[in-house]
């Protein structure tokens, strides 16, 4: 327990209070983050009154031994990546929080609750304009890509 | 033979243990200290540290040809009482006392009726960090707790604890007395904020500084953790690590640390020292810290918080010998690049050159490597190659004299892997397949593209967004 590196320290509290307390519609499968606290799969359900009430999404969280000061990688896993103008069909996420915009205030917990309200205030269901290319060009590491936030509103 | 070896083992713990416990013996008893004269005269004791300092004024008279009424004992800024008990004041092997005469005894007399008799205890002990965070009024003073500095010693060459001392700002004489405690880091930190008299040679103060101003006291820190090598041996203060008498979890692991560094917003954003750690090194790894004018190569607050920069750089100490060499490396790095200068761009070197604006073609004093000031690439006649210089630089290097005629292989291999950013030309390596480049360096973060060597464009996305 005390040869626990700072990162895996704070893994191991933020799995708790997950496991415990977690956001609507969001589950960890505790089981596998406990066998590797870098690795966890979360399980979110698409909220009643939006577009994507009744589906299910899976979500891969992968952590660096610099996590909390380095983002986690965040990507849509599965046979079901959402319809959505911010996610491209290989499940890389555009949402600035998880590369420019992250600070070591936020959590996995912060990052559920972001992605939860981007789906929720999704008006049309669409790809993003820009998904054949960037799935064809794109790094295995969404980290790795340059983005260009696309415009919030959405 | 058991039986043997076991009583060998007893008798060995037994003498092992003998061994240490009279090396604690001598510690305990044995305070060995120096009393300075204003005369200039240093006398050496051995003193037991339960006795009280009329003890030590009544060893010391005899030997300065006063009586020990006639004098008084002043250690870190403030005159001991004669029923001080020295165990009670943080005194190292070897630590100072200054004893000066009083002058006029009528008016000595004056001063102590006028002063509390906790004023008269060591500096050190009163300043307590509850006294230094505001904010926060109800926080219980922890009773007797003695306040932890933490300085970067040169000679220890490591974060230890730290003892605050003070001395005249003018003639940097120990036998000083301030007349109001300091109340938090700012008076300790900058110059002349707390007056005082300076026993050393009040006449000769006063009258250099014209009575245009007050003596004034002059702080600094002492490493608590080697014998004391005199006067000059001074730690630098790192006043952002502090005891965390609050309670705060660190901002990373969530851990609530003993010690804490504590980032200068005003949102009580702390980190433990590990963590801290392993900030400074992502954040240095990435090229991410910042040339602060005034701070120099610094970072903020990991939260983002405004104005938050760290000022005394020292606490970078806090890396590794390793890491902290590089963090010395690319601070200079940055300052030349500041200033209008270039770096290096041979692998290992990365010498930093200033060199007059309009000369393109760049000798490294170091290294000896001639380069294009443009492109970074081996010296050439004419304009840049735009695209990847690999088969010709052979044939560019016939056309110039200087160019030294055995191409080195490690050349050829940064010509292919580093161009300079079109902005701010910082070297930068490509490491996958994508041309979409980001400089790293802060205060640039320029997108450009590694084919076209230009800003990053739609047009680059869909003609070669990656090789
Ligand atoms: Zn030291
Ligand atoms: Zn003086
Ligand atoms: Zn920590
Ligand atoms: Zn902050
Ligand atoms: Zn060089
Ligand atoms: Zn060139
Ligand atoms: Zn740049
Ligand atoms: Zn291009």
């Amino acid at each position: 327990m005390s040869a626990m590196s700072p990162s895996e320290r704070r893994l191991q509290k933020e799995l708790m209070s997950l496991i415990k307390d977690p956001p609507p519609g969001v589950t960890v499968d505790a089981e596998q983050a406990e066998q590797n606290l870098l690795q966890w799969t979360i399980f979110m359900e698409g909220a009643s009154g939006t577009l994507y009430e009744g589906e299910r999404f899976q979500l891969q969280f992968k952590f660096s031994n610099k996590y909390p000061f380095d983002s986690p990688e965040v990507t849509f896993v599965g046979s079901n990546i959402p319809v959505h103008p911010h996610i491209y069909s290989n499940g890389h996420i555009c949402l600035s929080i998880l590369t420019d915009d992250w600070s070591p205030a936020l959590s996995v917990q912060s990052v559920c609750l972001s992605i939860v309200s981007m789906l929720s205030s999704c008006k049309e269901k669409q790809r993003p304009h820009d998904n054949a290319f960037y799935v064809k060009t794109c790094s295995k590491n969404p980290k790795k890509t340059k983005w260009w936030y696309h415009d919030d509103s959405v | 033979m058991f039986r043997f070896i076991a009583s060998f083992f007893t008798k060995l713990i037994q003498m092992m243990l003998q061994v240490l416990s009279s090396k604690k013996h001598i510690i305990h008893n044995l305070l060995s200290i120096y009393v300075k004269t204003s005369g200039g005269q240093t006398v050496c004791l051995d003193i037991d540290p339960k006795c009280d300092v009329s003890h030590i004024k009544k060893l010391v008279a005899p030997q300065i040809n006063l009586q020990p009424d006639e004098l008084k004992i002043i250690f870190a800024g403030k005159e001991l009482a004669d029923d001080y008990v020295i165990e009670e004041c943080d005194l190292g092997q070897q630590s100072i006392l200054h004893v000066v005469k009083i002058k006029s005894p009528k008016l000595n007399e004056v001063f102590r009726c006028s002063t509390p008799k906790a004023n008269l205890s060591p500096l050190t002990e009163s300043l307590d960090y509850s006294t230094f965070s505001s904010e926060d009024e109800n926080t219980e003073k922890p009773l007797e707790r003695k306040a932890h500095f933490y300085v970067y010693c040169p000679n220890c060459k490591g974060l230890k604890q730290g003892k605050l001392r003070v001395r005249c700002h003018f003639c940097k004489s120990g036998a000083f007395t301030v007349h109001s405690d300091p109340q938090d880091w700012s008076h300790v930190l900058q110059p002349k904020q707390i007056t005082g008299t300076c026993e050393n040679d009040p006449e000769y103060c006063q009258e250099l500084l014209q009575n245009c101003e007050p003596t004034f006291a002059e702080f600094y820190f002492k490493c608590s953790e080697h014998v004391s090598l005199g006067e000059c041996d001074q730690a630098v203060p790192l006043d952002l690590i502090r005891p965390n008498l609050r309670h705060i979890p660190c901002l990373a692991c969530l851990d609530v640390p003993e010690t804490m560094f504590t980032f200068p917003c005003q949102k009580d954003h702390i980190a433990c020292l590990d963590c801290f750690r392993s900030y400074c090194l992502s954040k240095l790894l990435e090229r991410q810290f910042w040339q602060h004018p005034e701070h120099g190569y610094t970072l903020a607050c990991p939260n983002g918080c405004l104005n938050s920069f760290i000022r005394e750089i020292h606490h970078f100490r806090l890396l590794d010998d390793d890491n902290y060499d590089r963090y010395q490396r690319f601070a200079t790095e940055e300052f030349v690049l500041r200033s209008g200068g270039l770096l290096c761009p041979q692998p290992g070197c990365g010498m930093g050159i200033l060199a007059e604006p309009d000369c393109t073609r760049i000798t490294c004093q170091q290294c000896k490597y001639v380069f294009c000031r443009n492109c970074l690439q081996g010296f050439h006649i004419g304009p840049c190659d735009p695209v990847e210089p690999s088969l010709d630089a052979q044939g560019n290097c016939d056309v110039d004299l200087n160019c030294p005629v055995v191409e080195d292989p490690s050349r050829t291999t940064i010509k292919v892997i580093t161009k300079p950013c079109p902005s701010c030309k910082t070297p930068t390596e490509r490491d996958g397949g994508c041309m979409h480049m980001i400089c790293t360096r802060s205060g640039c973060q320029f997108h450009w593209c590694w084919v076209c060597q230009t800003e990053w464009t739609r047009e680059c996305m869909a003609d070669h967004w990656f090789a």
